[in-house]
């Protein structure tokens, strides 16, 4: 296997992917707070 | 059910079944049976990590919770992104490197064959009975559904999931689940935009959200710790991690998924795309079981929605109070509508004061109908004591079968039986899988040829699908079974997650510690559970904790003893 393979695509490193995917836990705990806020 | 949607159920089993079955064709080594050659691309493996997860429960039940309680539930699944982080850096790579066929070969070449062997007959007892129950609650729904006896969907489910996966083995699970998984988003997509279109004319999408809000069901987020309530952001966060992490860490059903992977990145992105796409899929599940919440609020539901449950009343001798029941449950309706339109109208005119008057006088209604469901219950269970006065997993189904046009009925049917069929089909894999590997080829029989353990294989599959077909059919005979099932997996769960954290993380500690620490852990976790000295979720972790403690705590008396250099 190929370090080229070995990459995820649209980042340049597995470690910003990591921190990608904790970042969309976070916009998504923001958004439902926000949506219960709204719909309350 | 029509006569169109019996051949749309039927037509959409057989195409997908067929497809699996072709795709899988000419499967010749143990490597492609048990492993799909390990060249399934990365959408392949989230879409079959994905449907092993979501048995048939998932999408019945979820709606219904909503419907009773709102979306809380969608807090349960937060640990899950963290929990793939974890298995990306450490699980995945160090699999993929010792090309292992299940998670318990690891522990050999860690510690020790007895470790390895304890924790594969763990897992084989835990999964082949909890396998049984995944064909059987679905099971038990669509018999309710379809009028049919429970035997017959039972045998139907666990005779096509047994074919073809004996049959093509892992490929034929991967390739059955890519389109299992597309037609299930396909109809629960066509089902949310059918709720809104059931709904009255002057009632949008938003309108109706606001209408659930008001009306407590779109409660996403709750900030406030309290160990008696199950779904807040601090049990989903750090609860919800423990358990995804030793779910898709440990579980083979999983580990098999993730190992069909061609390369390191090819899993890590399945498991990765899986974090990403798992809450937002579960928060719109949810929402469909409010937009139904909703369309409720226009239409009288059943006092109960589950019409077996609610015929025994009704044939019995508290009929008569059951009329009372009903005829207050209209009334109660009736008045809750009132309240509505002013509801509606305020909310057109935004004017907040009688939003929030009506929204009291809403909530107060609504827990008069609790009230009332409540008392149908107990009446249930003083004519039954073993009635099922849980009809969460009745809501959504209840909905579709009476309101949603032909067709639409035989796809959403149709949803059930794939669901529980991707599950069970991993299952399946996965206890052939850990049977030839860990006990039959390491134990039994070291050196056959390909083709024999090929073969023996296929008969484990044929084995464990005879096994958990007849547990799903015993299951109708025992009533709590499915509680129990599920305590038998937090007794196990916790032990065989510490034996994993110890192997990666806490290098110095060696088999003969482990072992024993594993051993230790168990007797004292079901002593805890029989003593019921704590509720059966916290025995997870109980378990994980003193495997790590434990094994640590050993291996100071075993110092003398050089710890193993096998760590790859």
């Amino acid at each position: 296997m190929s370090s080229q393979q070995d990459l995820p695509p649209f980042v340049k490193t597995w470690k910003q992917f990591y921190l990608l995917l904790i970042g969309w836990l976070v916009f998504l705990i923001v958004a439902f707070y926000l949506f219960t806020k709204y719909f309350q | 059910m029509s006569g169109i949607d019996w051949g749309v159920l039927i037509f959409t089993l057989i195409a997908i079944v067929s497809y699996g079955m072709y795709k899988s064709r000419g499967t010749q080594n143990i490597q492609g049976y048990l492993l799909s050659g390990q060249s399934s691309p990365w959408y392949s493996v989230c879409l079959s990590v994905m449907a092993t997860q979501a048995s048939a429960i998932t999408f019945l039940a979820a709606p219904g919770l909503a419907y009773s309680s709102g979306m809380g539930f969608v807090q349960f699944y937060f640990g899950l992104p963290l929990a793939m982080i974890v298995l990306c850096i450490t699980f995945v790579p160090i699999f993929h490197r010792l090309k292992v066929y299940t998670a318990y070969e690891y522990l050999e070449q860690r510690f020790d064959l007895n470790t390895r062997a304890l924790t594969a007959f763990l897992f084989l007892i835990q999964r082949g009975l909890s396998t049984g129950i995944t064909i059987y609650a679905p099971s038990i729904i669509l018999s309710t559904i379809l009028n049919i006896n429970t035997t017959y969907t039972t045998l139907c489910i666990g005779s096509i999931v047994v074919a073809y996966t004996v049959y093509g083995g892992s490929k034929a699970v991967s390739y059955t689940q890519m389109l299992q998984m597309s037609i299930i988003f396909l109809g629960l997509f066509a089902a949310g935009i059918m709720v809104v279109q059931l709904l009255p004319a002057d009632v949008g999408f938003g309108k109706a959200i606001s209408i659930a809000g008001k009306m407590g069901r779109t409660n996403a987020i709750d900030f406030k710790f309290d160990w008696d309530n199950q779904y807040n952001i601090w049990s989903g966060l750090i609860g919800g991690f423990f358990l995804q992490l030793s779910y898709f860490g440990t579980d083979q059903s999983q580990v098999g998924r993730y190992l069909t992977g061609s390369s390191v990145s090819q899993s890590r992105l399945g498991l990765l795309m899986n974090g990403l796409v798992k809450i937002p899929m579960q928060f719109l599940i949810l929402l469909i079981g409010v937009l139904v919440f909703t369309f409720y609020q226009y239409n009288r539901p059943p006092v109960f929605f589950n019409s077996f449950e609610l015929n025994k009343l009704e044939k019995s001798s508290y009929k008569p109070q059951l009329g009372v029941l009903k005829v207050e449950y209209e009334q109660a309706f009736k008045e809750k509508q009132q309240s509505l339109n002013k509801l509606s109208s305020a909310l057109e005119r935004n004017d907040q004061a009688e939003i929030d008057q009506q929204r009291t006088v809403l909530q107060q209604s609504d827990e008069h109908t609790k009230a009332v469901r409540k008392q149908v219950t107990d009446l249930m269970l003083k004519n039954d004591k073993g009635a099922d006065i849980n009809d969460n997993n009745y809501v959504f189904l209840s909905f579709v079968t009476k309101y949603l046009p032909k067709g639409l009925i035989g796809l959403l049917i149709a949803i059930i039986f794939l669901a529980s069929m991707g599950s069970t089909a991993s299952a399946l894999n996965s206890l052939a899988s850990t049977s030839v590997i860990d006990i039959y080829k390491r134990l039994m029989n070291k050196d056959a040829g390909d083709e024999k353990y090929l073969s023996a294989s296929r008969w484990s599959t044929v084995l464990w699908g005879a096994v958990c077909i007849g547990m799903a059919l015993y299951a109708s005979k025992i009533g709590n079974l499915l509680e129990a099932v599920n305590i038998l997996g937090s007794y196990i769960y916790g032990t065989i997650l510490g034996v994993f954290l110890v192997a990666f993380y806490i290098r110095h500690v060696n088999g003969k510690a482990v072992f024993y620490a594993a051993l230790i852990t168990e007797l004292i976790v079901c002593i805890c559970g029989w003593q019921k000295v704590v509720a059966y979720l916290w025995l997870n972790l109980i378990g994980c904790v003193l495997v790590v403690l434990i094994a640590m705590l050993l291996q100071l008396f075993l110092k003398n003893t050089a710890p193993e250099q096998r760590q790859a």
